[in-house]
């Protein structure tokens, strides 16, 4: 009877979760055929199907533009709007602050200025630019990191005082970015704002695969850990007096959300917001268990994004209006609409 | 029978010494009521004890003549202070199993989050988000999730604060409880005297970082000690219950 008993309420606890899980799930689907469908090209929904059933090698244009455009483009979006919330979700949860985020710490910032001191400089890795850039972005992004980690650590910085360090680093990193840019001639100059503002006519098969093996190798790292993170929401004294390694786990979680935000940024450049809005959509509606928190929010991450690349292709017909900016239009409003239901 | 044994120990802020060479034991069975003012290291001691600052000196537990110490065997129950969480009761108290909880929780660990909820007559508010809970049911939660890693040391820090009189009680008497039938070695962090002395079978006075008193509660609960320690004139009032109660009178200039 007990038996019984118990069961009944965890399972009625676990049940809306499951069910937000397998809606998410569906609405990632069909958010990735909906963002697949929409381009330039007078392609139809039942041509893209087919096209896509018919795998790489067939002929025409519409195969070129569906297997080497709109699918790597699709993919990036998936592989960069999940490491983005996925960062943001875990930075959120060991400062156990909700205004946590890679672009609030500051993060997303170094990884700009890296990036820009790779195009100005030219730097190149195994001969390859565009990957010179991005380990520049890299490099810069655990560097931050690391800096905000240990100053925290330091000088046994509270949770808020560590979000003030990041915004100050923030500034820090955008004025050196901005001061690169004024230095630098029109041409480099260009480049490095294009970057700055996120943008995915520069996503091809390497972001699309490189950003989501990084996101699922962050998902495993991550749900190995989630009780221990859960634990982290009931607050940090209590997680030590629960025997967790409270410094050691934060010090992993930075580094691993470090490593995901810089593949996210690395190639399709800055994108704020989807860090910040989509684990908090995720936690309205999930409450706080990792086990589904964490899953949940990844696939809100990827929802901001593609909705922010559908409409960045509706707004300007033929080409692609810079997805960091959409990605805030697009969520702040869903944000709001959330929050607002809480309230009521 | 478990002794706790603490030596020494020592606890350094900075430059700020906050406990001097504390050394006291403590049985298993009875539960101890540490007390003085404010910022006399009381806090500190506990955390100590259950190794979550840095300390010089010893904490070892003694059983039958083992020696030895596993952190997992000590829960200590922080203050209540200011914890906001969307987790539901029931979580809360799962939380207390963290260590050995694998993706999917078993039917185990389930029925045990159940029974600690039902022992400690809350099983009613299991799908609550802790948010929504009163004091002292969030204190009963904390209780809850402390006590079902089945701890043999068991530290409370200001259990009682924020509640009101009947959770107070509600509170304490589980403490008392579980300290009983389980064996269980309990010190509690208290300010209410009253508390102290009638749920306290020892009391531990520090003052000043160090050891002031450590006695029964009915031999060292004198106006004396109380003038000593708090700076306040007092009446102490034995009660036919078996407890005293501490009237303060006024502060001493």
């Amino acid at each position: 009877m007990h038996q019984q008993e118990a069961k009944k309420i965890y399972g009625s606890i676990m049940r809306k979760r499951q069910a937000v899980m397998l809606l998410s799930i569906l609405a990632v689907l069909l958010m990735i055929v909906a963002d697949m469908s929409l381009g330039s090209s007078s392609l139809t929904f039942g041509g893209l199907i087919k096209i896509l059933l018919a795998g790489r090698d067939v002929e025409g244009p519409y195969g070129l533009i569906v297997w080497d455009v709109r699918l790597p483009m699709t993919l990036t979006c998936v592989g960069v709007g999940g490491c983005l919330a996925l960062s943001g979700l875990q930075v959120q949860t060991i400062t156990n602050n909700p205004l946590s985020s890679p672009y609030t710490l500051g993060i997303s910032s170094g990884a700009s200025f890296g990036a820009a001191i790779g195009i100005v400089t030219g730097a190149s890795l195994f001969g390859l630019q565009w990957l010179g850039t991005a380990a520049h972005a890299f490099v810069f992004a655990i560097l931050v990191t690391m800096m905000i980690f240990f100053l925290g650590r330091q000088k046994r910085m509270s949770t808020q005082s560590l979000v003030l360090v990041g915004i100050v680093m923030n500034f820090f990193f955008t004025a050196l970015q901005q001061y690169l840019q004024y230095r630098a001639n029109a041409e480099v100059a260009q480049i490095i704002a294009n970057w700055s503002f996120g943008n995915l006519s520069r996503a091809s098969w390497t972001s699309a695969v490189f950003s989501i093996v990084v996101m699922g190798a962050g998902m495993l790292l991550f749900s190995r850990l989630s009780w221990k993170l859960t634990a982290f929401n009931a607050g940090e004294e209590r997680a030590k007096s629960l025997g967790i390694w409270v410094e050691r786990l934060k010090m992993l979680v930075f580094l691993a959300s470090a490593g995901l935000i810089a593949a996210a940024v690395s190639f399709i450049g800055t994108v704020g917001f989807v860090g910040l809005v989509a684990p908090h959509c995720a936690r309205l509606l999930v409450g706080e268990d990792q086990r589904y928190l964490m899953p949940v929010s990844t696939m809100f991450g990827m929802l901001v994004m593609l909705a922010a690349s559908s409409i960045s292709k509706l707004l300007t017909e033929g080409s692609m209006l810079p997805v960091g900016i959409v990605t805030s239009i697009v969520g702040v409003p869903f944000l709001f609409v959330l929050l607002m239901q809480e309230v009521r | 029978m478990r002794v706790l044994e603490t030596k020494e120990l020592s606890v350094r802020f900075g430059d700020h010494l906050v406990l001097d060479k504390v050394s006291a034991d403590f049985t298993s069975g009875r539960m101890t009521a540490i007390i003085g003012s404010n910022g006399v290291g009381k806090t500190t001691y506990l955390k100590a004890i259950a190794q979550l600052v840095r300390a010089e000196g010893s904490v070892v537990l003694n059983e039958d003549g083992v020696r030895g110490l596993d952190k997992k065997t000590i829960a200590y129950v922080p203050q209540l202070g200011s914890l906001h969480t969307k987790l539901t009761a029931f979580e809360m108290v799962l939380l207390g199993l963290v260590n050995s909880l694998k993706w999917h929780v078993t039917d185990e660990q389930i029925e045990l989050v159940y029974q600690t909820l039902s022992d400690l007559g809350i099983r009613h508010i299991a799908r609550q988000p802790f948010d929504t809970l009163s004091g002292g049911q969030k204190q009963l939660v904390s209780m809850a999730q402390s006590l079902i890693g089945k701890p043999k040391v068991l530290l409370l820090d200001e259990p009682t604060s924020a509640l009101d009189l009947r959770h107070q009680l509600i509170v304490m008497g589980l403490a008392k409880k579980y300290t009983k039938e389980q064996d269980v070695v309990t010190i509690f962090v208290v300010h209410d005297l009253m508390l102290a002395s009638r749920y306290g079978e020892d009391l531990l006075v520090l003052h000043d970082g160090s050891v002031y008193a450590y006695d029964k509660a009915e031999k060292i609960l004198t106006p004396e000690l109380i003038a000593k320690v708090y700076g306040v004139d007092s009446r102490v009032i034995d009660l036919p219950e078996g407890y005293q109660i501490v009237l303060p009178l006024a502060p001493r200039r």
